[in-house]
């Protein structure tokens, strides 16, 4: 399906206003999940919106901005996975995945120009503090803001409405293997989210959980996973008291405060 | 001569908490979350000082330096800094607070909110999209703004607690940290077999009679999805595999994989 000039703005201004909670990260309305959701509302299907907004939520779901790096455009990835599912119908939203990540990229390097160009306001910074202007600071952030969102507005609307007759072109040239081969990735990809999230949490003391999760929603059939959240957040509490009363036990024995927790 | 400041009312730090939405604004790779850090508590510094610009453009001064945190633990951090201001506290004493924090708390706040807060909110809200429930991501929406609320929280737990805010955070982050890693450990379990599909064709089979599929199937179900996220973590983990590149080959290893009719 074509993407109409004004659907392409319409997109753009879903870049822009999401790329404003990017900036910020303020609220996680720029994550795939609900940058898709709003996608797919412009082109007049909500359905591929949801769809590709799951897949792509998943698969960037440890690729956040944390410590300051700058991993590739979650906001792009929920955007452009959508508009290739909705403009090539070959395209199932698994394998419009694989092809958003040149896009995210392109995103992604937007983010790093604008962290470094940005370096440039702290010298008018630092004059606004001398002046004890925090107005001053105020104009900084919307100024910056604006160019950063701007630019993400201007790939969104390049990407989804200039370029498009040659992205159907070339989808439409590529072989059912190569179809299938991107909808094999996508049903994979969610994988490295999970496997960023387990780098950061996973530890040889809880790993058992882990396997607790996987066995009940391997074996139990349940329409979503609340129920093992649910169970996971009873553990996690019991885990966290009993943790409490072993420093407090500690501490009346007279050797606590140079503990980690008595484990 | 002793400077004469105002006191702050609770409705001065929620006011800050809010405004401390748009920290992250202006972030460049020089001095991080500099600039949003100070603006945020502009407001409030004003009326602590009120006509005096000379104290407060030191104030301002002595918050305009490197910090890179979590930002709702950065709300926190604004709403002790406030608090030692009101009580004329040695700057340089609450520049050493702030910069030993913003690290330890940066960890603590990405621990909850984006490795489990997240990725719990994106588990639910995408099993409902991936049905076809609009309220998938209006659910993702709804959690992501009360997240955001939680700062009003954090605020005043800043302020309330002042340099005591230190001792018992550090006497809790262990144990909280311990507790969410179980939480969010488990989620992951249970996203596994919910979100990576991986399995041979059925008409793949061994000496033309015995279905590859089915031999794994006959182990354990999901074994195959739970192994790849396992050979990703390992990769991620001990080889130092960037997230970027393990992206790229799974795309080219499915798509040379389903070249071959083996995926």
């Amino acid at each position: 399906m074509t993407i109409t000039l004004l659907q392409g703005i319409l997109l753009a201004l879903v870049g822009f206003l999401l790329g404003i909670d990017q900036c910020t990260e303020a609220f996680s309305w720029f994550r795939p999940l609900v940058v898709s959701f709003f996608a797919g509302a412009v082109l007049g299907n909500v359905q591929v919106g949801l769809q590709s907004g799951a897949v792509a939520e998943l698969a960037y779901l440890g690729l956040l901005t944390v410590g300051g790096t700058v991993p590739p455009d979650s906001l792009m990835a929920g955007m452009m996975t959508t508009v290739l599912a909705y403009s090539n119908a070959s395209l199932t939203p698994e394998a419009a995945l694989g092809l958003s990540l040149p896009f995210a990229m392109l995103a992604q390097w937007w983010g790093v120009i604008c962290n470094t160009m940005f370096a440039m306001f702290n010298a008018p910074a630092d004059k606004c503090c001398a002046n004890a202007d925090y107005k001053g600071l105020t104009k900084l952030m919307a100024l910056a803001t604006f160019i950063r969102c701007f630019g993400i507005a201007l790939i969104v609307f390049l990407s989804a409405y200039a370029i498009q007759g040659p992205i159907q072109t070339l989808v439409n040239q590529f072989p059912a293997w190569l179809i299938h081969g991107f909808t094999v990735a996508g049903n994979l990809l969610p994988g490295v989210g999970l496997a960023l999230l387990m780098r950061v949490m996973l530890r040889k003391e809880n790993i058992v959980f882990l396997f607790i999760g996987f066995l009940m929603k391997s074996y139990i059939s349940m329409g979503n996973v609340l129920p093992v959240a649910a169970l996971a957040a009873c553990i996690a509490v019991i885990s966290y008291s009993l943790d409490k009363r072993m420093e407090s036990a500690n501490a009346a024995a007279g050797n606590g405060g140079n503990d980690n927790g008595g484990i | 001569m002793a400077v004469s400041r105002n006191k702050l009312t609770r409705k001065d730090i929620d006011k800050m908490s809010m405004r401390s939405l748009t920290e992250q604004l202006a972030f460049s790779f020089e001095r991080m979350q500099a600039i949003g850090f100070c603006e945020n508590m502009g407001p409030a510094l004003k009326k602590i000082y009120g006509d005096n610009k000379e104290e407060l453009a030191k104030a301002m001064q002595n918050n305009i330096d490197f910090i890179n945190t979590e930002p709702h633990m950065a709300t926190m951090l604004q709403g002790l800094v406030l608090s030692m201001e009101e009580k004329g506290a040695n700057r340089s004493l609450i520049l050493n607070i702030k910069n030993a924090l913003f690290g330890p708390l940066a960890g603590l706040g990405d621990a909850i909110f984006w490795f489990t807060c997240l990725p719990i909110n994106a588990a639910i809200s995408c099993s409902l999209a991936s049905q076809g429930n609009v309220f998938g991501p209006i659910l993702y929406m709804i959690v992501g703004v009360v997240l955001a609320l939680t700062r009003i929280w954090f605020g005043r737990l800043g302020y309330n607690l002042g340099a005591g805010a230190v001792e018992k955070i550090q006497s809790n982050a262990v144990a909280i940290t311990k507790a969410a890693g179980i939480l969010g450990v488990m989620v992951v379990g249970a996203l596994i077999p919910s979100y990576v599909s991986l399995a041979f064709p059925e008409d793949l089979k061994l000496f033309s009679t015995v279905s590859v599929q089915g031999i794994f199937d006959s182990i354990m179900p999901n074994i195959l999805p739970l192994g790849f996220v396992f050979l990703l973590y390992w990769l991620l983990n001990k080889k130092n595999a960037n997230a970027v590149t393990l992206i790229f080959g799974i795309i080219i290893v499915s798509i040379l994989l389903s070249l071959l009719g083996i995926l």
